[in-house]
């Protein structure tokens, strides 16, 4: 299946590169549709030059290879209790992936806490499989240019199944409100030897550190961005990466002490970036540089 | 279930949108009538966010240190950059006049040369496994924010290109002096500027910032070319 899309995407990329046999009309009206698709259909990185390499990154993703690992590991009976994932529940019911990752984080009355994708794959492998929480976590961001985690391989698998459903984060639960209050002041909190917040970084439209761009995240457009292309094949590292890690080495960088994986900390401002960016549809692995 | 939309529209089609927008307001007005629409009050979120810090973190006592704000990082942290009163704006600003300290020999314009590694310098005091970065002083940090020398492509744009900083501007011991302060604590300028507080927070020594001065102000200086 994901070879057929591939395929499909190479096919377009090719018919779009032929031009058409010696007619200029025609020619012109292929020009005229490429400038209205670029303005209007692909989001803020169809702006500059370095925006024409990252598109073709996009479209040919070795992120799409760590899809089936995680399938494999979603079905497989393992763990000391012995079970697949097929029972664990997303927020659909059981083993209903479709859609799912796409309204996250959520409300789960079974923890009775708000849970990202990250941390309710944690409580199932616990709860189901049986796993020791502290080795999942120690394991779940992997070395670079490693095979990768279970964790960021399953990760990718369920959000995938959510590819094409809009991102819809619903703050109906009082613990939900709670957690997106919490993210957005989280967001604008300064601290450390940089007085850094995420804001100083991602506040405004058509900033960069260096070349790099920086989303503009309390914009639903540049939320959309983000929260609709985690986890990403991170080209640096050749692994996929997960939102997770994301936020571990934003922090970093902002000289923080090390971040816990998959704390209410990270689920805070998980709940604040997906629910600012509802609406995107989710197109997973995403790239990055 | 719920189908997917390909072409899922990022903003309302525009004849609704003042409609919506009237709509939103009088449910906001609404909202503030009674207080909130259940979302938790200003004091419950900042208690529970800060928990959160709390437990999100590990490492030394030293590091852990970090996590912790300041009086002036607490009022320079504000939800959705709501506007900062006059009276905390001078609290912060003369705080940050009070923090400044200068070079024990008394010099504020060092070596541009050095300046300029520095300037490039992005690295420094980040904390992974536990460990401080291994080097033997921090960048400046400078390159990740600003335009440098003319012709340099690998700069951000967070803050203002200094391009042709003392060009313009000469070496007049109050502008030397101004550049010194802007760059060891920026909030002595403008408070709670996005610009760290290079030298207040012990980023950079004394001695480094006045090598940046020579950077930005030395006529001989890349950047003034």
């Amino acid at each position: 299946m994901l070879r057929c899309c591939n395929h499909d995407l190479m096919h377009r990329l090719n018919s779009h590169t032929q031009p058409p046999r010696n007619t200029s009309l025609l020619a012109l009206i292929a020009l005229f549709i490429s400038i209205v698709m670029n303005c209007g259909l692909t989001p803020a990185f169809a702006q500059n030059d370095l925006s024409v390499g990252r598109k073709m990154l996009l479209e040919d993703n070795p992120g799409e290879l760590w899809i089936d690992d995680g399938k494999a590991l979603f079905f497989q009976v393992r763990g000391p209790k012995q079970a697949s994932l097929e029972r664990c529940d997303f927020g659909l019911g059981p083993g209903k992936l479709e859609g799912a990752a796409a309204r996250l984080p959520r409300y789960f009355a079974d923890t009775k806490r708000v849970e990202d994708l990250e941390s309710r794959l944690l409580t199932c492998m616990t709860q189901l499989q049986g796993f020791e929480r502290s080795a999942l976590e120690r394991n779940a961001i992997s070395e670079p240019a490693s095979r990768g985690s279970e964790i960021e391989a399953l990760a990718l698998y369920i959000t995938s199944r959510s590819n094409g459903h809009p991102i819809q984060v619903s703050l109906d639960h009082p613990q939900e409100k709670a957690m997106y209050k919490a993210g957005e002041y989280l967001f604008f909190r300064r601290s450390g030897t940089n007085d850094f917040g995420c804001v100083q970084c991602h506040g405004e439209p058509d900033k960069r550190i260096r070349l790099q761009d920086l989303a503009p995240l309390t914009t639903h457009r540049g939320a959309q961005e983000v929260a609709a292309s985690w986890p990403a094949y991170r080209g640096a590292h050749y692994v996929v990466r997960t939102l997770q890690w994301r936020l571990n080495d934003c922090v970093w960088q902002m000289r923080l002490p090390d971040l816990k994986y998959a704390t209410d900390y990270s689920i805070a401002l998980t709940t604040y970036l997906n629910r600012t960016g509802n609406g995107a549809p989710v197109q997973v692995p995403g790239f990055k540089r | 279930m719920h189908t997917p939309q390909p072409n899922y529209p990022l903003n309302p089609p525009l004849k609704h949108q003042n409609h919506q927008l009237r709509l939103a307001l009088f449910g906001l007005s609404l909202c503030l009538l009674l207080s909130a629409c259940g979302y938790p009050d200003a004091n419950t979120t900042r208690e529970l966010a800060e928990r959160m810090v709390l437990e999100a973190f590990s490492g030394s006592p030293t590091h852990l240190k970090r996590i912790e704000q300041d009086p002036s990082q607490q009022l320079c942290s504000r939800i959705n950059n709501a506007p900062i009163s006059a009276a905390d704006a001078s609290t912060v600003l003369e705080t940050a006049r009070a923090s400044i300290q200068y070079p024990a020999s008394g010099v504020l314009m060092g070596d541009w040369k050095i300046g300029d590694t520095l300037a490039h310098d992005g690295a420094g005091d980040r904390i992974r496994n536990g460990k401080t970065e291994a080097t033997t002083r921090n960048g400046g940090l400078c390159q990740n924010c600003h335009g440098l020398a003319p012709g340099e492509i690998n700069v951000g744009n967070l803050g203002p290109s200094l391009t042709g900083y003392g060009k313009l501007r000469g070496t007049d011991p109050a502008i030397v002096k101004y550049t010194y302060d802007k760059i060891y604590n920026a909030w002595s300028v403008m408070p709670c500027s996005n610009m760290p507080r290079l030298g207040a927070t012990g980023h950079l020594t004394p001695t480094q910032i006045s090598h940046l001065v020579a950077y930005l102000l030395d006529q001989k200086s890349p950047i003034n070319q």
